[in-house]
């Protein structure tokens, strides 16, 4: 039923290992010069946080094209809002961890193509989609942040994603008692 | 009280009654120290976890909470206060609380640590209704995802830390549905 959906986390899913694989290979070339920088030393978390502020971009752009559509009941703008600036929070943390350790924060699209939005249902199932892929990725990369003050940053965002994917659920009548699992 | 979803780490476990507290100081005696006295005190300073010593304080305090989490759904179910729909979610989040017992205890059988079994006897106060239920469990789990949520980074293991990871948002999805059954924010 939710095929594309799946599809689309698979995707961003996908993309973090494969970045996760890339900053081993980093590291390991780093490897044989001398004692490795900061910036270095934790390449693969900025890599990683990289792509969890792509995602954030993305969810802030498309609680935008929610509450401008205009569909949402004063409720779900208000829920909208309220997860929007948890987005943009996020996306601060992020932004200064990647600075920190010597990365570029990368910059949202100037488009995002978030298919027809025709109802508040539509938007909804959107934010629903969106809410699970990140809670899939940060779920699937917690475990391989090596700065602890970066994975400290990242446990709070995690469980926001959590949070949202399922009072969405909820609000559509999805089964919330099902475990995601990695 | 009730902090929300995002309130900060900071937030105080609530205090677990005073039998309790004791078990839990003899339990800290034999695990690492710090974590478990983190549960019990909510203060930060005693997190000392890094160590492999650590990480199987964080265990035995985890699966302690997840002990207590399978009772407190069974008295639940039991008192027979509950909604068949309330009941169906409950049995649910019960089962995925057995799931994570299970996963720490086979976690520390592999690491050579005999896992503690639960309590004779968990005071849960009267359950007299089916609110008195929910908010019960919504207790555990807001107690739960603070614990997990504070403890994670101290965890040094990759492989605890992912099955943590796993644990950590399951506890949330119950903490924000049963938020939602209680009438309670979660935005």
């Amino acid at each position: 039923m939710f095929t594309q959906e799946r599809i689309a986390n698979a995707i961003s899913r996908r993309q973090l290992l494969k970045v996760g694989g890339a900053s081993a290979a980093i590291a390991t070339f780093t490897a044989g010069s001398a004692l490795p920088t900061e910036a270095e030393k934790y390449a693969g978390d900025v890599a990683i946080l990289n792509v969890a502020l792509g995602l954030e971009h993305q969810a802030i752009a498309a609680y935008d094209a929610g509450a401008q559509s205009k569909l949402l009941s004063p409720d779900q703008l208000k829920i909208a809002l309220s997860f929007q600036n948890d987005h943009k929070r996020h996306r601060e943390a992020l932004t200064k961890y990647i600075r920190r350790f010597g990365g570029t924060p990368v910059e949202p699209k100037s488009n995002y193509d978030f298919g027809a939005i025709a109802s508040a249902a539509d938007v909804v199932k959107l934010a629903q989609r969106l809410e699970e892929g990140a809670e899939g990725a940060y779920l699937a990369n917690a475990g391989k942040l090596e700065n602890r003050e970066i994975l400290n940053a990242a446990v709070p965002i995690l469980e926001d994603e959590v949070r949202h994917n399922t009072v969405f659920k909820q609000l559509l009548s999805m089964d919330v008692t099902q475990r995601l699992k990695y | 009280m009730y902090p929300g979803p995002s309130t900060s780490q900071e937030t105080q476990l609530s205090l677990e009654p005073e039998s309790t507290r004791r078990k839990w100081l003899r339990l800290a005696s034999t695990a690492g120290a710090g974590a478990v006295l983190f549960l019990l005190t909510g203060n930060r300073k005693l997190l000392h976890a890094e160590s492999l010593e650590g990480d199987l304080g964080i265990l035995t305090a985890a699966l302690y909470l997840e002990h207590e989490a399978v009772a407190a759904y069974q008295a639940g179910a039991e008192s027979k206060l509950l909604s068949p729909g309330v009941l169906k979610v409950a049995v649910s989040f019960q089962d995925d609380h057995k799931y994570h017992r299970d996963g720490i205890s086979g976690v520390l059988k592999s690491l050579g640590v005999e896992p503690r079994g639960p309590e004779n006897h968990y005071d849960f106060g009267r359950l007299r209704s089916e609110k008195d239920i929910l908010r019960l469990a919504r207790d555990r789990e807001n107690g739960a995802v603070l614990a997990y949520g504070t403890l994670a980074s101290n965890i040094l293991t990759k492989a605890v830390l992912n099955f943590g990871a796993n644990v950590l948002v399951d506890e949330v999805r119950h903490r924000t549905v049963l938020n939602a059954a209680l009438s309670m924010p979660n935005y």
